[in-house]
Parts: structure tokens; sequence; C-alpha cells
């Protein structure tokens, strides 16, 4: 997925405004994908940090009017996946086409029955959901937060991820019913029916 | 909502209608798709109604709960850092 990079060559009046007017704005929805990457305050602080250094060092490869939140969110999963992943607390590196290829299959599918109920969602006024969200592998923790906090369209998806559309749209698939099989985990644990 | 035991209890395409109602949620959907399953599908299939309205309620508890904010020195020191790159 290479794109053709032009450079600017932005004035320091012109990357100031760009770096306020385009890319503040998104700083908090930055920290909180962070966070969810890195599961730690500190680490997230950091990697957010980093990663507005780094979108300011490259500014002059930011086109202005093309999505500037698409643009550094793709610079935060990079930076995570380089300086991060590796000593973050996830489990040694797993081998994601094995994930990919078992959450396909049709046995998960089989598996997962629509058991839970809006009734009992609307009794998780605590931790809960965030607790089922950050429980799945962060492949698909990732694609919920993009989706559905984040609003991105699957086309930005498989920009930032530098996955192809028809991944984006599976995974997603498999998130979703990932964390309703949590969240029919914390439901039961509640004592709520769920069927 | 139309008369509960007038829908069916049972949907042949419960995967693929799953996928579709999310792709609709997510605004990937065609209008026609959107259409056919919304205001023709949805009101006569039992599983697809509950599974339509769980989707939404899932949605509507991750955006209420599963954001946060940035702390605000935080935003402070990279507007410094920036500033100070600005200046060198």
């Amino acid at each position: 997925m290479e794109e053709e990079i032009i450079k600017n060559n932005y004035t320091d009046a012109q990357k100031s405004r760009i770096f306020d007017q385009e890319f503040m704005p998104h700083i908090n929805a930055m920290y909180n994908f962070a966070y969810r990457l890195t599961l730690d305050r500190d680490d997230a602080k950091d990697l957010l940090q980093d990663t507005y250094l780094k979108a300011y060092r490259f500014i002059d490869s930011f086109q202005e009017g093309t999505n500037a939140k698409a643009w550094l969110f793709r610079i935060l999963k990079n930076s995570f996946i380089n300086d991060y992943r590796k000593k973050s607390k996830e489990p040694a590196k797993v081998d994601y086409q094995e994930v990919e290829t078992y959450y396909n299959s049709e046995d998960v599918d089989r598996q997962i029955t629509p058991d839970l109920r809006v009734e009992s969602l609307s009794n998780m006024i605590g931790d809960e959901i965030s607790n089922a969200l950050n429980a799945l592998d962060v492949d698909f923790r990732t694609v919920i937060i993009l989706c559905d906090l984040e609003g991105f369209k699957y086309e930005e998806m498989a920009k930032i991820l530098d996955i192809p559309i028809g991944t984006v749209r599976s995974r997603l698939h498999r998130a979703r019913n990932l964390l309703k099989e949590k969240l029919s985990e914390y439901a039961k644990s509640m004592g709520y029916k769920t069927a | 909502m139309n008369d509960p035991s007038k829908m069916k209890h049972d949907c042949s395409n419960q995967k693929e209608c799953l996928q579709l109602l999310q792709a609709i949620l997510d605004g990937e959907a065609t209008q026609a798709q959107k259409e056919h399953f919304m205001k023709e599908h949805l009101d006569s299939c039992m599983p697809c109604y509950q599974n339509y309205h769980l989707e939404v309620a899932i949605r509507d508890l991750l955006k209420k709960k599963c954001t946060r904010e940035a702390p605000q020195e935080l935003i402070e020191s990279i507007k410094k850092q920036i500033e100070q790159n600005l200046r060198a």
C-alpha cells in the first residue's frame, strides 16, 4: 500500500498552524488509542509524545486537506509496533497467521451464539466493557477502536493498518464476536440470564 | 416493532445477516442493502432484530465507557516541545 509521498515545504508559520489546527484536535482520541494499545498509562504517554514529535518531524509529507486523523493514527500504530510491542506486557509474539486462521474457522462461528442480551448490557455500568475490550488480542482490539470508537471507514482502516480491506472486514467481524463472548461471560458471572 | 408473534424465530442466513447489519451500522452497506434489510428483514426476523439492537447497544457502551482524555500536563508538554522545535 505504498502511497506517493509529496514533499511540501511548509514555512514555520504553516507548520505551527497545521500542528495546532489539524493535529492537536485529535489528541484525546490519539491518547485513548495509545492507552488501549499499550494498556499502560506511562507507555501511553511516551507513545503519544513520540508520535506527535514524529508527526511534526514529518509534517512536510502531510498533505493539507487530507485526513489528518488517519495520518496520525497510522504513525501511532507504526510506532507502537516498532518501539513498544516488543517490550510491552503482551504475551510473547503470537503467530498472527495462526490466530487469524483459528478465528476464521467455522467452529468459532458455531460456538458464538447470540446469547447476550441488551438488558444485561445495560447493567454493565462499571468497567466490564473496558476490561472485555482490553482482554482481546491487540489486533482485534485495534479494529474495534478504529471502527466503533473512532468511526474510521474500512478503507481508512486498511491504510492505517496496512492490510487489505477484506482482512479489515473479517477481522472486525471476529473481533466483535470475541467481544460478545467476553461480555456474555461477564453477564453470566453477574448472574444475569443470557439466553 | 411488529407483532413479535408474527416474527420468525429462526434465521436461515444468520451469519450473513450479522455481517450485513454490521456493514450497515459501519456505514459501509449500499442503500439497497440497507433498505431491504432495515425495512423488510428486520421487522420479520426475531434473531436479526435482537442482533441489531445488541450491536447498537455494544457500540453505545463502547463509546460511553472506553474513551479517555489525554492528561492536561501531557498536552502542555507536547506543545512546549513543538514550540522549542520551531525556535531551534
